[in-house]
């Protein structure tokens, strides 16, 4: 709460004038000789309690309105954002969430989360004096003093985007900033608690807080939150695209929020090279992942497009961007003996009709010297590389090539690579088998299909296996508990083991129902590593220029260039689709609970502003509540110090009479 | 007469005319205008009675005899005169007096100057008694005119204080006198009602005519005061500083169960109570406590 005429609040000394006249009245007693004592001392020993109780409430009462009547005067303003024990604010550093998903709008034709919190913090601002303002965009990350606050709807750093948001880095930048400016600050958080966004894992949490309050003085901070209604909303995201050779093939989602349900028709526009089309797509419940191939001349080296939805609740959601290159040939390698193992292999890396997918056997010996950047996938089944050949492992995985690593005949426990060793293979018991019991089916190399069907890894059965150790994620795992495929990321590649062969002394594994399918994926991720350079997500390192380039935009969905939005964008030679994060699709907000976690001895306070999304204010003229409050303080009082209508008198009597009790 | 200030000579010019009557018959030692409780030479026929050797002759009905050949006494009233005591109780809360108002004591010296002068004045006796915790002065009851300036000189000079001892006054009064007689007590009976009811029944006993005049305060009564009051007892000096409006309630409370107690006592007792105020003026409280005395067969 905040005054706008903080002189007249010395008037609340006025408040203690009832209580001084009381103690002065005490003291100014007039002395009276008095003759019938016996009833003064047994009315004052029976008029102790209650008596005593309505006269403190009187006073109460009296000094209450009085207060109440100080406050009114002084024109309190109260504000959520500076909470009832507010004084003056010399600084207020503004977090500003801009990602996309703060472009969700409560209801057709209402404004976005974001244009909302904005109209919210510059009236708050105004109210409470306009203390100097510095706004940290989740977009820039940059902190940028804004002369007035009656500007913040105007500027670029308040725009909208398509970008995400990095609360713990924002928080940080807050603090540098808090580090330089002097006098009592507060930091102001306006966000919609994605939980992609304020990263409750990441490890800089705790030395944020730190940080927070080793600031000389330890500011509070003012988390306001929308949530409440919002209107119905369908989002269309890009999970990759692959070039064959005739064609593009995009892998998209649709998702709808949670309070939709039934099945609905959804026209999606496709544009590419400047020709549209219109399909309807059915999307059967809140989510349908699905498939999209695009057609495309063997003679087109490059080109791009776009995919959107008809507008919702939140506009920047419903469009995805693309663009492609030439078609690649998709080149693994076998690094094996001449085994069976290595048939299986051969057939899972390239199928028979698979023109586009080449496979070639190495033999291990022969690796260090093989040119691997053509590859999109090195399948090795030999005892695991040591030298050379390691080191040229490492450096395709870290350009961004997959890698398996199988178990071999020969392996021995004592080799380790990027910190993964086979343990000794272990067989099972006679007439039992290494069955697959447990394994993830929402990613991975075994997660269902499209479609939901699932692989039927259980049909897996082995005779012998061998475990890889290592810090590796595990994506399944045996029935006993130990790990069968794990994955650890290598900068951009994957480095992935499978814990038996393809061989008919080793396991079932080459009957195509595991093998295939988890070599085809990860083939195909392999492959993404050369049409990903045409994708790029908003705010990632290759969606900014580089030195020297300028960026043009050049698909015609939005006329809108900068750093911050999606779309087909050329940067200097470069030709890239900038689509929003993945994760700015992703509903889950943070609790509580996970926020009392993150902030923990911070003074932080959430507002969240459900339900008022139609209030578009944050602090509220509440003088005329005070002046409610001084009349029921005085009508209180006035009810309290009228007599009570049983209250005994005694009447003169007549003479010769008896006096009679009323 | 005229001296003392309690004594209104137009006052009791103008009550001279009503007679005071006793309830009870009284035992007086001169003949005068009370009933007796023994037969006398009065006009007033009382009963016949059988004749029994030793009875004067001259009291036989003759015509009662030639009608019923029986001998009958005929006996009449004796009447005598009435010995009056007054009480006045001088503790120190009889000093108290509110504003614009005289003190309770100098409303009793008036009352007891007023009825002992119409009293001697129709030939009876007239007796006091001043009672505190430390004092009993007495005045024998005398039918002279000239024991009237001793009454009134010993009720002027009579200064309240000190406790109340109004019950062992009452006590001893009961105790001493022999005779029937009209006890008159003027107090603000502000003492244990229990003992005070005990008193009363111990004159009763001894078939005395209690007559009570409860006096009161106007401002004790109504308790009405607007600022808080340090007060100090009139009897023992102990001081209280209290909110009056805070317990005006329990105040009146108190009071009147007081004065109800203190009226049953006397209604036990079979005495006149009245309870009076210091404004109230004399005259018609007396005309109206004299008129309830006359015997009902003389209205």
């Amino acid at each position: 709460m905040t005054f706008l005429s903080p002189l007249l609040l010395w008037f609340l000394a006025a408040a203690s004038v009832p209580v001084i006249i009381h103690l002065l009245n005490k003291r100014r007693h007039k002395t009276l000789q008095w003759a019938a004592m016996q009833f003064l001392l047994k009315a004052t020993r029976e008029s102790r309690g209650k008596k005593k109780l309505r006269h403190i409430l009187i006073l109460t009462c009296r000094t209450l309105g009085l207060a109440a009547l100080a406050f009114a005067a002084a024109r309190p303003i109260v504000s959520g954002l500076l909470g009832w024990g507010a004084g003056t604010i010399d600084t207020v550093v503004l977090i500003l969430d801009r990602s996309a998903s703060m472009e969700l709008r409560s209801g057709d034709g209402e404004d976005a989360k974001r244009e909302l919190v904005l109209r919210k913090i510059r009236e708050a601002m105004s109210n409470i004096g306009s203390p100097r303002l510095v706004v940290i965009d989740s977009a820039s990350g940059k902190p940028q003093e804004i002369p007035s606050p009656d500007v913040l709807g105007q500027i670029s750093a308040t725009a909208a985007t398509d970008s995400t948001a990095n609360v713990p880095t924002l928080l940080a930048s807050a603090a540098d900033v808090l580090t330089k400016s002097t006098g009592r600050s507060e930091i102001w958080l306006a966000s919609d608690l994605q939980r992609s966004n304020w990263r409750p894992d990441d490890d800089r949490w705790a030395a944020l807080r730190a940080n927070l309050q080793s600031l000389p003085e330890k500011p509070a901070i003012r988390i306001l939150s929308i949530s409440g209604d919002s209107a119905a909303n369908t989002s269309l995201r890009l999970l990759n695209t692959r070039r064959t050779i005739d064609g593009l093939i995009l892998n998209l989602e649709l998702n709808r929020s949670k309070d939709n349900r039934g099945s609905i028709g959804l026209p999606v526009t496709t544009q590419i090279n400047g020709a549209s089309q219109n399909e309807l797509i059915t999307l059967p419940g809140q989510s349908l992942r699905f498939q999209k191939r695009i057609p495309i001349k063997l003679e087109d080296e490059s080109g791009h497009g776009w995919l959107s939805i008809p507008a919702d609740g939140n506009p920047r959601d419903n469009s995805v961007f693309f663009a492609y290159g030439p078609a690649r040939p998709i080149k693994s390698i076998i690094v094996s003996e001449s085994n069976e193992a290595a048939n299986y292999l051969s057939l899972a890396a390239a199928p028979p009709n698979f023109e586009k997918q080449t496979v070639t056997r190495i033999e291990p010996g022969a690796f260090a010297a093989t040119s691997t950047s053509e590859l999109s996938l090195i399948l090795w089944a030999a005892p695991l590389p040591t030298g050379e050949s390691a080191k040229t492992l490492q450096n395709f995985l870290s350009s961004g090539g997959q890698v398996v690593l199988l178990p071999s005949p020969k392996s021995a426990a004592t080799e380790a690579f990027l910190e993964t060793q086979w343990e000794p293979i272990s067989t099972s018991a006679s007439g039992k088998f290494f069955i697959l019991k447990d394994w993830e089916r929402a990613d991975g190399p075994l997660r269902d299909g499209v479609d939901g069907s699932p692989i039927p890894a259980e049909r897996l059965r082995a005779i012998k296996r061998a475990i890889p150790k290592s810090d590796a994620a595990v994506l399944a795992k045996w029935e006993d508990g130990e790990p069968f495929i794990t994955r650890k990321i290598v900068d951009k590649g994957t480095l992935w083991t499978i814990g038996s062969i393809p061989d008919y002394t080793w396991s079932n594994l080459g009957d195509a129902d595991v093998l295939l399918p988890a070599v085809q994926r990860i083939l195909a991720l392999g492959a993404e590593r050369f049409d990903a350079s045409f994708l790029a997500e908003v705010g990632s390192d290759s969606a900014m220029l580089a030195p020297s380039e300028t960026r043009t935009r050049v698909d015609d969905y939005s006329k809108e260039n900068s750093d911050h939005v999606a779309g087909v964008f050329r940067l200097g030679n470069r030709l890239t689709a900038v689509n929003r994060p993945l994760a700015e699709d992703e509903l889950e907000t943070t609790t509580k609970d996970s926020l009392d976690a993150m902030l923990e001895g911070t003074d932080y306070r959430l507002l969240d502003q459900a339900g008022q999304t139609s209030d578009p204010s944050l602090s509220t003229h509440i003088w005329r509540a005070f002046l409610v409050a001084m009349l029921f303080f005085l009508i209180s009082e006035a009810l309290l110090c009228m007599p009570k209508e049983n209250s005994v008198t005694t009447t003169t009597p007549q003479h010769g009479g008896a006096p009679s009790a009323t | 007469m005229s001296a003392h200030s309690f004594i209104d000579s137009d006052l009791l010019s103008r009550l001279g005319s009503l007679p005071i009557e006793s309830r009870v018959p009284m035992m007086g030692n001169v003949a005068g205008k009370h009933r007796s409780p023994h037969r006398g030479s009065s006009v007033e026929f009382a009963e016949y009675r059988k004749y029994v050797p030793g009875d004067d002759t001259r009291r036989l009905d003759w015509k009662a005899f030639a009608r019923s050949d029986r001998f009958y006494i005929k006996e009449f009233e004796a009447d005598t005169n009435l010995r009056a005591y007054f009480v006045i109780d001088a503790s120190g809360s009889m000093n108290f007096h509110g504003p614009g108002l005289e003190s309770k004591i100098q409303y009793a010296r008036r009352i007891a100057a007023s009825l002992a002068y119409l009293l001697v004045n129709q030939g009876d006796a007239a007796g006091l008694s001043i009672c505190t915790d430390k004092l009993h002065l007495e005045v024998p009851p005398s039918r002279r005119a000239a024991h009237l300036e001793r009454f009134f000189t010993t009720i002027e000079k009579v200064e309240p204080s000190g406790e109340t001892g109004l019950i062992p006054a009452l006590h001893t009064i009961a105790e001493k006198i022999g005779q029937r007689a009209f006890i008159v007590i003027l107090s603000d009976f502000f003492t244990d009602t229990a003992e005070l009811a005990d008193a009363l029944q111990h004159l009763r006993y001894r078939k005395h005519d209690i007559s009570l005049f409860h006096l009161m305060d106007p401002q004790e009564i109504g308790f009405n005061f607007d600022r808080p009051h340090r007060f100090v007892d009139l009897e023992d000096n102990t001081a209280l500083v209290v909110e009056p409006n805070l317990i005006a309630d329990e105040y009146h409370t108190a009071l009147n169960e007081f004065l109800k107690n203190v009226r049953d006592k006397a209604h036990d007792a079979n005495a006149d109570y009245q309870l009076v105020t210091t404004d109230t003026p004399l005259e018609p409280l007396l005309r109206e406590f004299l008129t309830a005395r006359l015997p009902k067969a003389k209205h």
